[in-house]
């Protein structure tokens, strides 16, 4: 692999696992056993990898948000379940960037680049979502005002965007299958009461399984 | 009723199609850039969904080609949907369904037991039917094992 794709992957992980304000130029090298002045030939600073790392983010989330966009996830009630998969597919690719969300005011407010494309980001999701939801009840798989729709798609899109901030904050974990197992969970209670009972079904499974995630988590830790 | 949903389905299609404009407003690029001159100029740079709306139609058929260029993008969502489903169908609980099938198997065979004991009763070959009505009542599943091996081991010795 190519020292400067090195880089980034060592500079990501980083980012992720220690967080973004505490991690230096410097540490990276470390990490990388490279000189500080290798690692500055590849990049001028911690800004620009910041940059093309969020360029990378932008891109593939930006493709996955569009595709509810462009045609429905679920062509029939039949396939009503796809869209619920999906959450799960956006929020594993968040999961990857997630420092960017553990300390999102700090970086908006640091690099101007990321703070536009981060907005551009936010609209995308909340037209993927209402998309989602506008096609849901289309074929009357929830039922619900226009208004009360718009209310949704806006607090589905608040959960999204804050939910591992929140779950770190609360349980202090960095867990990625328990964190995104129950972001999904909790973006489907927001839309349960509009359900009908068939869907309640993929719910309630829904739940069994993160009552199971959690036990295994605690016998992990007992151990 | 149909007619209503259909308004109501048309309104919604309507606002997604506006959000969805509203995110290409925001989204676009060349909005970014408009943006900067007009804040440049010293005017307040549009925050209203509706200016954002404005900005998404400017822009829309730039966008739908942008979204043609994603159906790449689609393609690899919907072969990571397929691999989240395979991952959720195996974690998933058993189904009520699944169960209520496993207990009627189970009725269905208590009562060919019971079918079955009646008959050998009946025929004065079992002195003693106690034992294989005993055991069913306490334990269905274990007494429907039991009492089918008894049946097939002892019935033929006590007739030779």
């Amino acid at each position: 692999m190519k020292t400067r794709d090195r880089i980034l992957i060592t500079s990501l992980e980083l980012f992720n696992t220690e967080g973004e304000a505490t991690t230096t130029t410097l540490d990276i090298a470390n990490v990388m056993e490279i000189s500080p002045g290798n690692l500055y030939y590849h990049f001028k600073g911690k800004e620009q990898i910041i940059s093309e790392l969020f360029e990378q983010y932008e891109t593939a989330l930006g493709g996955t948000l569009t595709a509810p966009l462009e045609r429905p996830l679920s062509e029939s009630r039949g396939q009503v379940e796809d869209n619920w998969y999906y959450l799960y597919v956006v929020l594993e690719e968040m999961f990857q960037y997630r420092f960017l969300y553990y300390n999102l005011d700090n970086i908006l407010q640091r690099y101007e680049g990321v703070r536009k494309g981060f907005q551009r980001l936010l609209q995308l999701k909340r037209a993927a979502l209402y998309a989602i939801c506008q096609t849901l009840l289309e074929q009357s798989v929830i039922s619900a005002r226009e208004q009360q729709l718009v209310g949704l798609v806006d607090n589905m899109t608040l959960t999204l965007t804050f939910w591992f901030n929140y779950e770190k904050l609360l349980h202090g974990r960095d867990q990625q299958q328990v964190t995104i197992h129950q972001g999904v969970l909790q973006l489907l209670t927001m839309i349960a009461p509009y359900l009908g009972n068939e869907q309640l079904t993929f719910y309630r499974d829904c739940e069994s399984i993160y009552k199971r995630m959690l036990d295994d988590e605690t016998r992990r830790r007992q151990r | 009723m149909t007619d209503d949903k259909n308004k109501m389905t048309d309104k919604a299609s309507e606002i997604a199609k506006h959000i969805w404009l509203a995110g290409v407003g925001a989204y676009g690029r060349a909005v970014d850039e408009a943006h900067g001159r007009l804040e440049k100029a010293g005017v307040e740079s549009p925050k209203l969904f509706r200016d954002l709306v404005k900005a998404g139609e400017a822009l829309e058929e730039e966008a739908q080609g942008a979204l043609q260029a994603g159906q790449q993008a689609r393609h690899s969502v919907e072969e990571r949907i397929n691999r989240v489903r395979d991952n959720f169908n195996l974690q998933r609980p058993v189904k009520g369904e699944d169960l209520l099938a496993l207990h009627e198997k189970i009725d269905r065979l208590n009562n060919k037991i019971d079918a079955l004991s009646a008959s050998l009763a009946a025929s004065g070959v079992v002195k003693t039917p106690r034992k294989s009505a005993a055991p069913r009542k306490k334990k269905p599943a274990a007494g429907t094992r039991r009492g089918t091996s008894a049946k097939t081991t002892r019935g033929p010795k006590r007739l030779s």
